[in-house]
């Protein structure tokens, strides 16, 4: 249950940022077609990472790998530790950026940085568990906020704007799609952390995803319906502008978009918080002598100051691209590469009970 | 990962860090009451091709709230509003500006860079309404200032649904227009305001905005039809025939489309919901309503034959039309299908009630 | 005199209280010796001689009289002068170096039962926990009148024994919890525990923490009930209530009490005290966000009010809150302090001439003062009055941050708290554990 919800908060934080604008970017009608695209390929990649790590009970995915050989060890956990890292950095430095841009304008970017960090850190360094009791705690303060937000963003609506329905295949290599599976597979990798504490359902997780698929696609919808395709390319964050054109009288606040965001951030300190978690569990099963609290401060004082490093979007951007090939990797890699390993073990098993 | 206890000296290092923080960390602070709200924005061009903006300031001050306007001009709207801000005590925040003014001269030279650039900047909320002054702006807002009635809250007042607006003035809100730049198939209508003789504004119809640009001017009567085509409930709306006047208290649209080689037809049957409410000599319900529904059409036929030479499309037709032309085909939506568009329209009216009185 | 009456008085004689007094019983002379603040002499001694009596006119030997009395020991005297200072009256026979250490009638030293002085019930049982671990025993007995119910009693302490008991019910209880506290308190009982603080660490639980670990009530009903619910309770002798282990985050909102009311309005009043929570969190971070950092949230004739409101007020909203909500724990702490007679005076001062006059003389904005007042009296709607003092304690910390960051430091501090919370344990059972079975009915 907790996973669950774990796995629908850090979605919903990726998902309505960044995925829009990729994605009507990344094409000029039936964007449909680009969403359904990425939920088939995000459902079939789930569905079978689950299934190879149901093969390893109670394991986590260092062990399971680190117990099949070295040169699989360096294989996919090296660069699922360097994607953990890349993604704290740019997450960091890119929701910072937005903050800036849509809430605080006087504020320096260091100093939400380190807002956001320090509060990720100190959820990540009381454990596992802490991460996902918080997750819930805050999914029941929040999400009722978001869903309502979400339901009014329906008010400008106008759905004629949905027809030009066919679509071609086009924008698969498009860059900004490629870049929009962003928000796919940052979040599934936990799953295979979670193992040794907590046990879910694979059915549910499903259910999970299954409920996303709405949002990933009114997130591309919404603003091409209110906007247009044409005027909502030329938005930076479309489902932001979307959400400001809202105009709820009855409300005592004038701006909802602060709330929709302010929700979303905090799901954000979340996900950044389980990122770190899992950086750390990889780092203290190579180090097992440093204290895990140290490294995670020291993981959190280098991933700020290189921060520091980027200097405007454009740098972020060029780090975004950078890290897609990494991701797309990861995404292939590593779900087929335990289901592999799992069914090789489960026949090599049966083999000697014959 | 097990919590660490905290030593002693962990919580001495935090609260200074937290001092120092706060030392420090008061950058967007700026209290309420030293930050001064605008809530109308007016932009008018002079002869220099600079903006001069014209900023309705609210003020609290002792027990009520005192208006007045202040000016200021720069290069850029940005520009001017700093200006102003340099010349007052308190800051100028941009953030409850619900009204946004612009002179008739400059609509008409071109408001493109002015909508993009409020849509760019987080301080002006892209829901807030946009008008167009008719007069000299300066004469209007030196007029307003002499005025004894002026509320905090007026101008916007005016265009609240549950305050003092009327079917017959368009609502518009600037991203709205920035989409109507952008868009292939839209366009849109922003109320054209003046002062009053009597009341503190008056609507003298309404600009048709293309590109950004002002057009066109269409009358009160033909807003009403904008707003019905823009499912604005038109309700409350007082139409006066030679033998009675009646209210509309509903409406609903039944459009049928057909392209025939680039040719598009358009068949719409709008269903009124009227009540009388005066009756000027004997007059009968038949009559009542053949004369509004001739009156009506009359009214849009001219109306998009106005609109069909200056290829504004104001009523949304074009989108009704997504689903037969292709999307290339779209961007020359204004130019070649829109001009060549025959519609007819029918007006069906139903009279619900006719009051206490009986007509035959 | 004999020697042992000469060393029991060489050690006891300075004490005033120390009473001697020679008594015959059954044909032996005996020295009764205890304190009389302890021992109600007169009535111990008329049971004494009527116990002799019945025994004597049965003819039975004085033996067996000896032993229904008390306990016969030989030649102890540390043990004899230990017993004492328990409150034990001890009988010596003269010239011999026996004596029995008997359980007399004590002297009325205890509080009666009586209604709960810091909880308030309304429509439920009302009587409370005295200070006398029996007593307080012998209630939970009676009401829970099962044969499961399991009592486990320690002598915890250095210099001086204090008592505590652990009571669980056998079958319900969790039996790791169980078993953690009892090794915990084996482990540490020479450790001193006659305040939550001292047994806190006995138990092994970090000192600096800001949820208290117990949950700490005075109505038998509530402890009984959670008895029921798999809980374990703690009694410690002078303390007068029990303590419940392992506290959770939704006992800040139920109490058993609710049960006497129909099924939605416990749902109601649960709700409420949620939101109550919600608000004194949030609102004072929330005015500081919207004035300072954030004012287009508001609706602009909110906005204007409000600036209308703050004019003239000389110093920044975080300053303002800070200085009336210092003033608002100053008058809290002092209403605690203060006698009965004199507490309703001061309390007007603070209410009327601080809080009205400040507003007058344009120190603060007299919205500011709406705000303080909404914050406080939510703060007390929360159940128990340790949870509703560290709920306080948070609110600062979101002031603080809502102040530098606006809303998103308000967003930031409410996941702070959230985070606080999910990391606190007891024994491994989280503070956020929500029983998700059926036999609950949650509100939300």
């Amino acid at each position: 249950m907790h996973v669950m919800l774990m796995y629908v908060i850090s979605h919903l934080g990726l998902i309505f940022f960044m995925y829009p604008g990729n994605v009507i970017s990344s094409t000029e009608q039936g964007h449909w077609l680009p969403v359904l695209v990425g939920v088939v390929i995000h459902f079939i990649f789930i569905t079978i990472y689950m299934k190879g790590l149901s093969y390893f009970p109670k394991k986590d995915i260092i062990r399971i790998y680190a117990g099949i050989g070295k040169g699989t060890a360096i294989l996919f956990i090296a660069p699922v530790f360097l994607y953990f890292c890349m993604i704290l950095l740019i997450t960091l430095r890119a929701y910072s950026e937005i903050i800036t841009i849509v809430f605080l304008s006087n504020t320096p970017l260091w100093a939400i940085m380190l807002l956001l960090i320090s509060i990720s850190t100190y959820i990540a360094a009381k454990g596992a568990e802490t991460i996902f009791r918080t997750g819930l705690l805050l999914s029941l303060l929040f999400l009722p906020i978001i869903i309502f937000i979400f339901f009014t963003s329906f008010q400008n609506v106008d759905w004629r704007y949905v027809v030009p329905l066919d679509a071609d295949f086009g924008f698969i290599i498009k860059r900004t799609y490629l870049e929009s599976f962003f928000a796919f597979s940052g979040g599934f990798l936990f799953l295979g952390f979670v193992q040794p504490y907590f046990s879910y359902n694979r059915k549910y997780i499903l259910w999970a995803a299954a409920f996303l698929i709405p949002f990933f696609l009114f997130s591309v919808y919404i603003p091409v319906l209110t906007f247009g395709q044409a005027t909502s390319a030329t938005t930076f964050l479309p489902y932001v502008v979307a959400v400001d054109a809202i105009n709820i009288n009855w409300l005592m606040f004038d701006r909802v978009t602060m709330f929709f965001l302010l929700s979303l951030i905090s799901f954000i300190m979340l996900y950044l918080a389980l990122v770190s978690w899992k950086t750390i569990r990889i780092l203290t099963h190579y180090l097992p002598s440093i204290k895990p609290v140290k490294l995670l401060l020291a993981l959190s004082a280098a991933v700020y100051l290189s921060c520091f490093f980027i200097q405007d979007w454009k740098d972020v951007e060029k780090l975004f691209w950078w890290n897609t090939f990494l991701r797309f990797y990861i995404l292939i890699a590593v779900p087929f590469s335990i289901f592999f390993f799992g069914r090789r073990i489960k026949r090599k098993g049966k083999n000697e009970t014959n | 990962m097990k919590p660490i206890n905290l030593k002693s000296k962990a919580p001495i290092t935090v609260c200074l860090l937290l001092a120092m923080m706060t030392l420090t960390g008061c950058w967007d602070i700026r209290d309420i009451n030293h930050r001064t709200l605008p809530v109308v924005l007016g932009i008018s061009t002079d002869e220099d091709g600079k903006y001069k903006v014209f900023l309705k300031i609210v003020e609290p001050i002792e027990d009520n709230l005192e208006v007045k306007v202040v000016t200021g001009t720069g290069e850029t709207i940005s520009h001017a509003v700093d200006v102003i801000s340099r010349n007052m005590e308190t800051s100028v925040d941009l953030l409850h500006v619900k009204v946004i003014m612009i002179e008739r001269k400059t609509a008409e030279e071109g408001m493109k860079d002015i909508i993009a650039g409020f849509m760019r900047s987080r301080e002006v909320s892209p829901k807030v309404l946009i008008a167009i002054c008719d007069q000299n702006m300066d004469e209007f807002f030196s007029i307003l200032t002499e005025s004894k009635e002026l509320h905090g809250t007026n101008m916007f007042d005016y265009f609240e649904k549950n305050a003092g607006w009327n079917p017959e003035i368009a609502l518009t809100r600037i991203w709205e227009v920035y989409r109507s730049i952008h868009s292939y198939t839209r366009d849109v209508a922003i109320p054209l305001l003046m002062t009053g003789e009597t009341t503190t504004y008056k609507q003298v119809g309404s600009a048709v905005i293309k590109n950004g640009k002002m057009v066109e001017q269409i009358s009160n009567d033909e807003t009403l039809l904008f707003n019905a085509f823009n499912n604005e409930s038109t309700h409350g709306q007082i139409e006066v025939l030679d033998h009675a006047s009646v209210m509309i208290i509903g409406n609903s649209m039944d459009q049928h489309i057909e392209l025939t080689d680039k040719q598009p037809f358009l068949q719409s049957r709008i269903n009124l919901k009227v009540v009388v409410l005066e009756t000027r000599g004997k007059t009968s319900s038949a009559m009542i309503k053949k004369e509004l529904s001739h009156l009506l059409s009359g009214r849009f036929s001219s109306m998009l034959a106005k609109l069909q030479e200056s290829e504004a499309d104001i009523l949304g037709l074009g989108q009704l039309y997504r689903t037969k032309i292709d999307r290339n085909e779209l961007k020359n939506w204004r130019s070649i299908y829109y001009p060549n568009l025959k519609s007819d329209i029918q007006f069906q009216i139903d009279i619900q009630n006719e009051g206490y009185l009986k007509t035959t | 005199m004999d020697r042992f009456v000469i060393e029991i008085k060489a050690e006891l004689g300075n004490n005033g209280d120390f009473h001697l007094q020679r008594d015959y019983l059954a044909d032996a002379a005996v020295m009764l010796m205890g304190f009389n603040t302890l021992i109600d002499f007169i009535k111990t001694r008329t049971v004494l001689h009527k116990h002799a009596e019945s025994i004597l006119s049965q003819n039975q030997p004085s033996e067996d009289l000896w032993r229904a009395i008390g306990e016969v020991i030989e030649g102890d005297v540390r043990k004899a002068i230990s017993s004492i200072y328990e409150g034990k009256l001890i009988i010596h026979f003269e010239n011999t170096s026996r004596f029995i250490i008997m359980e007399p009638v004590p002297a009325m030293l205890d509080r009666s039962i009586d209604t709960p002085t810091n909880e308030n019930v309304i429509k439920g049982a009302l009587d409370s926990f005295t200070e006398g671990i029996d007593a307080n025993i012998g209630i939970v007995r009676k009401l829970v009148n099962s044969e499961e119910i399991r009592i486990d009693s320690f002598s915890a302490g250095h210099s001086r024994k204090n008592k505590l008991s652990l009571l669980y019910i056998d079958g319900q209880a969790d039996m790791d919890l169980v078993n953690s506290i009892r090794d915990n308190i084996k482990k540490n009982i020479q450790m001193e525990a006659c305040d939550l603080q001292g047994l806190a660490k006995m138990l092994g639980f970090p000192s600096w923490n800001a949820i208290s670990k117990f949950n700490t009530t005075e109505l038998p009903h509530h402890a009984v009930q959670n008895l029921r619910k798999g809980k374990v309770v703690l009694f410690v002798d002078r303390l007068p209530f029990a303590l419940i282990l392992p506290s959770l985050f939704w006992d800040m909102f139920a109490i058993e009490n609710d049960r006497n009311f129909p099924l939605p309005l416990m749902l109601a009043i649960r709700l409420i005290r949620i939101i109550g929570i919600l608000i004194t969190l949030i609102t004072p971070g929330l005015y500081v966000a919207l004035v300072s950092v954030n004012p287009e949230v508001l609706q602009l004739q909110l906005a204007l009010s409000v600036a209308q409101s703050r004019e003239g007020v000389p110093y920044p909203a975080l300053v303002e809150i800070f200085f009336m909500l210092l003033i608002l724990e100053l008058i809290l702490e002092a209403s605690v302090r203060l006698p009965k007679s004199i507490g309703p005076t001061i309390t007007m001062v603070g209410g009327i001439i601080l809080g009205q006059a400040a507003v007058e003389a344009k120190l603060v904005s007299n919205l500011l003062i709406i705000i303080l007042a909404a914050t406080t009296i939510a703060n007390s709607t929360i159940v128990g009055f340790q949870n509703s003092v560290s709920i306080r304690l948070f609110k600062y910390a979101i002031v603080v941050l809502a102040a530098i960051f606006g809303i998103l430091g308000l967003v930031a501090g409410l996941v702070f708290v959230g985070a606080y919370l999910a990391s606190l344990n007891t024994y491994g059972k989280s503070y956020l554990y929500l029983n998700l079975k059926g036999n609950e009915s949650n509100g939300g």
